[in-house]
């Protein structure tokens, strides 16, 4: 019996990284269904997919390129001048369609022109693709300084429209979980990127050449028509995942998708693709692509770690993967080198001790991505309070929890009626919108859409939070509204401070790398004030 | 080989490594005289010079220390992808360490008020500079030991550092962007000397590391190493201990970055200091001719190289084109720069001025 | 003439190849008729791998002519030499060790079902294939997965298959092969030879040449030495032909050597005892005196370089023990034997000897700096010292000290690597294949320096593929065969009885 299992095993050895990676995002998601009720409901997962097309589409363009040895570092730049491109052409008009095709057309030629680079002239791949998305990035700013909304109808349909899953859905109420057209999209692209990988000639001397470029040559295969076609290829992944932005978010701003080339980069490599080129499969990028949202869904549920833990687990991670590549890698080059020796010396290595080692990297591997999810979810567990921000929550969340508007007259005619401070914040994990109101007489009152909240400090307390913000620069000019495309589970803010003659509004966004280093000190203070409402249920 | 004076004069110039890249900073310097004569002129303010020339200066002191590092790094073959992440743990460790009220460091309520006042520091300023250093050194050993001992491609393992880098940052100073209001310290950054303070920083380690290199054996064996591992390995050198240093000092040089980066602006932002300072680094060294499969190598020729990227940067700022088209631009000013070190573009300027193919010593056949 | 002509399907005439500073062919006729298998044997910088670039495309020849089926080509690049019918398959496997089996074979020419690879047909095809070789696996599994036999054989197929090879070449097949992939690999030659196809088989194996080929061609320092029927050549006469005395001037060389056997001291500066590494080399024992020159001797693939590296600490040895000046070795490195004051002059002086970006004077002082360690930097008066004193006790010739080296002819080059090592002041000096490569003037230089550094005291190991060189300059020579080392010789030596060693069992 074991020795059947281990012959498949070791029959089909180059599907274990693969196996692993998907054994591991499964694990995960176990144990986070475990440690968290929020994890359970089936929306979540279908989250990971509406949550991902633009990550998942230009990480498959990343993929074949990874394949044949390269590296494209221009997928963020094409991606945010694809999402200002669209919206000005829209705006001025174009039909939407032409938009989208002129968009891919964009990419394809960016994508062709440094794949000529790089072949023709021998200019390396990562310096190739650095100058494209400089230059890509640096076009968006000769079309708009500032973001771009997007009102056309045919991208609002695209991006709101939801499908319901049958069996989790009821159709009437139009109540349950569903996903969205961009997510057949993506499965369609990644459906077809497989197609290519293992059906076409083209995708075969995709991996002809990560395996041995030079063989790859003197096999007669076309290596370099091949090679500028596969950045081609990347180029209309990054154009189709700035499609699928821009209709997710319904708007274009040249800051957009800034440090997303690592994200896909490290999604490549933890589905299992090795960054020498040759080994890989797309499907595996799927779960890479996953686990990078799993990772950030967990964190995010578990409320107590920040977002910035995300950077550090992927790192961790990519660590580890990486780590499991290069000691098989090496594991490889000596078990040849003993080879030859072993030959000569009329001996041979038996292939059952190959299998154990392979098996043992793979077990180390998995065993610390295992780890590292326990303790987060650990960490999370333990300090389970209740906090707004939705740490468990079973009921499927009725409206979509996309980018909503502030009450801003609201707001308006709170201030005029003698609030000092009106603060607002939208989103997280379980869609809120709440406003609060602070008068001078340390009365706060909250508001989220359907119950009402009060508590009463003092004045002096008032005056006091007041100082402090003031104190902070709320009224110079170095505090300054941005905003940009929220996380999945962020929050936006939208600030007014009315004091002593003066009225500012500032609005932002979480997770922001743009807002002014104060704001966030203001609103943890505030944070620090107000009440909390308990979780929905 | 005929040597008549002349040419042979001319083939010194045009082959020494400092030749390319100071034709292309006199080419841009020629591009702003005509387009603004202005560029040129230096004022002189309480002893103090400014002007655009000395904002060059000024605000290229990242990258040039940068570059330093960075040319030792890709001399033996590899990359650091990391030092813009390690300029933002370094600035994020400085500043922690100046006022670590955010951590949850109770100061009693007197020193509380202190916080805002610039001559106040928890930590003494020698201390912040030495521990900022050690930490960003170690950052560099790591990057050093997954190279050249766990034998991990350079690109991969420095990817890891600046993705995790990061989220490190924050994690130092729990997510806040801790405003810095310690005078001396801002000095680094902002402070004048007749020039620019952070410009005697840059030459500081400019001759540290010149020392190290070109005064020790250090800056042969890395060329040696980056050149032919084999050949040295035979010759008895260590290359994993060269790679080691190497690494090392490239996170120490992204640590000083780090320290004026933040001095600069007087926070330490852990999201965006240093954000894509790396590109610029390696673009630096690449002007400067050293070649990325590794080999021979010059500091100088890699800060004239940091000083080309900031003059484009200064000059289009100068002759008004918007902060962000600039990004556009410079991706041009690489494409060009490049093209000019490709092969089969150096193989026609050797051809036009007049340079003989090399007997190439090699194909002894067997 | 005629009636042979059309037996033969390729003619070579005239061969001649130089590269700077040296002429690697000249004037060499090569023959093949079809289906035979005709071996091309040489020591290393005989001239047999230029022969075959020269035929695939890679090189293009000085002189001579290219006769194929009777029409004269020129080959253009090996994508041409494929489509003429020649396909080569070298020792290093040129194909893609990530995709399967049946990729490999058929990559390029898939088989297709509405226009999507048809991997079911495309198994099957490469199965059929490879079973007309009495080879069968299981073409789904990736090649790297495979013994280097099996890849082997998977390349044998695509050469064929692909452009339906009329030429087959061989490059060093057997090499990583064992006792019984080797007679695999035999009996799909003679069935290929069957079939018709010609095979140019190169070797260092002379065994092998015994077992499967029809006729030899030797090849000897760029020169043809002949081609001769395998069946009426004795072996001992082939090995004599491959690395036996030819015309000298050298004689007053045996003087010296003489001469200078008085003064060897009796001390070992260096004693192996036991030394070997599993499947490199076996247990051998080895002892070096002050004064005297050691040559190792014997052919291609026999062990030599792998004693030197044992010796000098590139190879960790897995039995046995070494010391040096009575001092057992524990570390092996090159840095610590340099360190005990041995040194070694590498036998592949592009891959492990120049570093070629670096000045004649950096290459010659790097040694002895990677001793002093990174502090003690030699200062600069002192280096150019160091390497002016060497310049001119070698004759190196280059325009001065600060050219780079890879701007040196070959011989000038090696030079440097001497004296790199040279400057170690070294107590045992080995030097693997010093004089390969080089003009005849700067051999005789060589061997003369040798026995001079033996003479202040030294001991060397003196490697080479040339019988008389080693003869020359050694006191003693120990012979190697087949991975071993199986005698030695001292005085005075009856170049018949070495012969005789070298080649082993008679025939």
């Amino acid at each position: 019996m074991i020795q059947k299992i281990s012959t498949l095993v070791a029959n089909n050895r180059r599907f274990l990284p693969l196996s692993a990676t998907i054994a591991m995002f499964f694990i995960a998601y176990a144990l986070g269904a475990v440690f968290a009720d929020g994890m359970r409901d089936p929306q979540v997962f279908f989250n990971l997919f509406r949550t991902s097309p633009f990550y998942l589409i230009s990480a498959i363009g990343m993929t074949f390129v990874i394949l044949t040895g390269g590296i494209d570092l221009s997928v963020s730049g094409v991606v945010a001048l694809t999402t200002v491109a669209s919206a000005a052409l829209l705006r001025a008009g174009w039909d939407p369609w032409v938009v989208m095709l002129l968009m891919l057309g964009m990419g394809m030629a960016l994508g062709a022109i440094m794949g000529a680079f790089i072949t023709y002239l021998k200019v390396q791949p990562f310096i190739a693709t650095l100058a494209g998305m400089w230059f890509a990035r640096g076009l968006c700013f000769f079309i708009s300084d500032d973001a771009i909304s997007i009102n056309d109808r045919i991208f609002r349909i695209l991006g709101q429209t939801k499908i319901l899953i049958p069996g989790l859905a009821d159709p009437v109420t139009k109540q349950g979980d569903y996903i969205s057209i961009l997510v057949i999209v993506e499965l369609v692209v990644l459906a077809v990127a497989i197609y290519i990988a293992h059906y076409t000639r083209f995708g075969r001397t995709v991996y002809a050449i990560g395996g041995n470029e030079q063989s790859a040559r003197l096999m007669g295969l076309p290596v370099n028509r091949t090679k500028v076609l596969v950045y081609t290829l990347s180029g209309f992944c990054s154009a189709l995942a700035g499609i699928t932005l821009s209709i997710y978010v319904l708007s274009g701003h040249g800051l957009y998708a800034r440090g997303f080339e690592l994200t896909i980069i490290a999604s490549v490599v933890m589905g299992g693709t090795m960054l020498s080129g040759g080994v890989g499969y797309v499907f595996g990028t799927l779960f890479g692509v996953l686990i990078t949202g799993l990772i950030q869904t967990l964190i995010q549920f578990n409320g107590q770690l920040s977002s910035w833990w995300t950077n550090i687990v992927v790192g961790a991670l990519t660590l580890v993967f990486i780590g499991v590549q290069s000691l098989l890698a090496a594991q490889k080059i000596r078990q040849l080198a003993s080879k030859k020796f072993q030959s000569q010396a009329k001996e041979r290595v038996t292939p059952r001790q190959v299998g154990a080692r392979n098996r043992q990297m793979l077990l180390v591997g998995g065993g610390a991505l295992v780890v590292i999810v326990l303790a987060v979810l650990a960490i999370g567990g333990a300090q389970n309070t209740t906090r707004g921000s939705g740490a468990s929550s079973s009921t499927p969340i009725a409206a979509t929890c996309q980018l909503k508007p502030f009450r801003e007259e609201h707001a308006a005619s709170l201030l005029k009626a003698g609030a000092i401070i009106a603060y607002e914040r939208n989103g997280g994990s379980n869609c809120i919108d709440e406003l609060y109101a602070i008068y001078p007489d340390g009365r706060i009152v909250g508001d989220d859409g359907t119950r009402k909240i009060e508590k009463q400090v003092t004045p002096a307390d008032v005056e006091k939070l007041l100082a402090d913000i003031t104190g902070r620069g709320w009224f110079t000019e170095e505090m300054y509204t941005t905003w940009h495309v929220p996380c999945g589970q962020c929050f936006s803010y939208d600030l007014t401070v009315s004091y002593k003659g003066q009225a500012k509004t500032v609005k932002a966004v979480d997770g922001g790398t743009d807002a002014p280093a104060n704001y966030w000190q203001v609103v943890s203070t505030i944070n620090g004030v107000i009440p909390h409402f308990t979780s929905t249920q | 080989m005929r040597q008549s004076q002349p040419t042979f004069t001319w083939r010194k110039i045009t082959e020494s490594k400092l030749f390319f890249p100071f034709l292309a900073l006199a080419l841009i310097l020629l591009f702003d005289l005509i387009f603004d004569p202005g560029f040129f002129r230096i004022e002189t303010k309480e002893g103090n010079l400014y002007g655009s020339l000395v904002d060059i200066l000024r605000n290229g002191s990242c990258i040039m220390l940068l570059g330093i590092g960075m040319t030792m790094v890709i001399a033996t073959g590899g990359v650091d992808l990391s030092v813009g992440a390690v300029m933002a743990i370094a600035a994020s460790v400085a500043a922690i360490m100046m006022n670590p009220v955010i951590i949850g460091v109770k100061l009693p309520p007197d020193l509380m008020k202190f916080i805002y006042d610039p001559n106040f520091t928890y930590a003494p300023l020698w201390q912040v500079i030495l521990v900022t250093l050690i930490v960003s050194t170690i950052c560099g050993v790591w990057n050093g030991l997954l190279v050249a001992y766990a034998k991990i491609q350079p690109m991969v393992a420095t990817l890891i550092l600046m993705i995790a880098g990061r989220g490190i940052a924050q994690l130092i100073t729990n997510g806040v962007r801790i405003q810095i209001f310690y005078e001396p310290y801002a000095f680094i950054g902002n402070g004048w000397v007749i020039l620019p303070f952070s410009l005697y920083i840059v030459a500081l380690v400019l001759v540290i590391a010149w020392l190290l290199t070109r005064k020790t054996a250090i800056g042969m064996f890395i060329e040696s190493a980056g050149i032919n591992s084999r050949s040295s390995f035979y010759s008895g050198i260590d290359e994993q201990k060269i790679k080691l240093i190497a690494y090392a000092f490239c996170g120490f040089c992204a640590g000083v970055a780090g320290i004026i980066a933040s001095a600069n602006i007087k926070t330490s932002d852990a999201n965006n200091l240093g954000l894509n300072y790396e590109l610029d680094a390696i673009l630096a060294v690449v002007i400067g001719g050293t070649l990325m499969a590794g080999g021979r190598f010059s500091l100088l020729a890699s800060v004239v190289g940091a000083l080309v990227i900031q003059a484009t940067t200064t000059s289009m700022y100068a002759i008004g084109v918007p902060a962000n088209a600039v990004l556009a631009i410079k991706g041009l000013v690489v494409v060009f720069v490049i093209l000019l070190y490709a092969e089969q573009v150096r193989d026609l300027v050797r051809r036009i001025t007049g340079q003989t193919a090399r007997p190439s010593g090699k194909g002894a056949g067997s | 003439m005629m009636a042979e002509s059309n037996n033969h399907i390729l003619m070579m005439k005239g061969i001649s190849k130089a590269f700077p500073g040296v002429q690697a062919l000249e004037d060499v006729d090569y023959t093949l008729k079809k289906g035979e298998i005709h071996a091309l044997v040489g020591e290393n910088g005989a001239g047999k791998s230029t022969l075959i670039k020269v035929l695939t495309g890679v090189e293009r020849q000085d002189a001579g002519t290219i006769t194929l089926d009777g029409k004269e080509i020129l080959v253009r690049s090996p994508q041409h030499a494929q489509a003429l019918g020649i396909s080569t398959v070298y020792q290093e496997i040129n194909l893609c060790p990530n995709l399967t089996v049946a990729e490999n074979i058929l990559i390029g020419r898939e088989p297709k079902k509405f226009g999507r690879v048809d991997w079911g047909k495309m198994n099957v095809q490469a199965r059929q294939m490879l079973q007309e070789l009495d080879v069968d696996i299981d073409v789904t599994q990736t090649l790297g997965s495979y013994s280097v036999a099996i890849q082997q054989m998977v390349a044998i197929v695509r050469a064929l298959k692909i452009s339906s090879a009329k030429i087959l070449i061989l490059d060093e097949p057997t090499s990583s092969l064992d006792a019984h992939e080797t007679d695999k690999l035999f009996e799909v030659m003679r069935k290929l030879k069957r079939a018709g196809v010609a095979i140019i088989f190169i070797t260092h194996f002379i065994d092998q040449v015994y077992q499967v080929a029809d006729r030899i061609t030797v090849l000897r320092n760029g020169k043809l030495v002949g081609t001769y029927d395998v069946a009426s050549l004795p072996r001992l006469e082939l090995i004599a032909k491959m690395i036996g005395r030819s015309l000298t001037e050298f004689d007053d060389m045996t003087k010296i050597k003489l001469e200078s056997s008085k003064h060897i001291k009796g001390d070992a500066l260096l004693q192996a005892r036991g030394l070997g590494h599993t499947g490199a080399i076996e247990p051998f024992d080895l002892d070096l005196h002050a004064g005297e020159v050691v040559g190792l001797a014997g052919l291609l693939g026999s062990g030599r370089t792998e004693i030197a590296g044992l010796l000098f600490g590139t190879e960790k040895p897995d039995t046995g023990s070494l010391a040096v000046n009575n001092k057992p070795v524990r570390n092996y490195s090159p840095f610590d034997s340099i360190k005990r004051g041995v040194a070694l002059c590498p036998e592949d002086r592009k891959a492990a000897g120049i570093v070629d970006d670096l000045t004649v004077r950096e290459n010659i002082i790097l040694a002895i700096q990677a001793n002093r360690g990174w502090f003690k930097y030699l200062s600069m008066q002192k280096q150019y010292e160091i390497a002016d004193q060497f310049i001119k006790l070698l004759n190196i010739v280059t325009p001065s000290p600060d050219q780079p080296v890879k701007n040196l002819s070959g011989g000038n080059q090696q030079k440097v690597i001497l004296a790199r090592w040279l400057a170690t002041n070294p107590q045992v000096l080995i030097l693997d294949e010093p004089t390969r490569g080089i003009d005849v003037g700067a051999k005789a230089e060589i061997q003369k320096l040798v026995l001079s550094l033996a003479e202040e005291g030294k001991a060397c190991v003196f490697i080479s593929s040339e019988l008389e060189e080693v003869m020359r300059t050694s006191h003693r020579i120990a012979v190697l065969r087949d991975r071993e080392k199986v005698t030695e010789f001292a005085g005075e030596v009856d170049e018949h009885k070495l012969m005789q060693a070298i080649a082993g069992s008679e025939s």
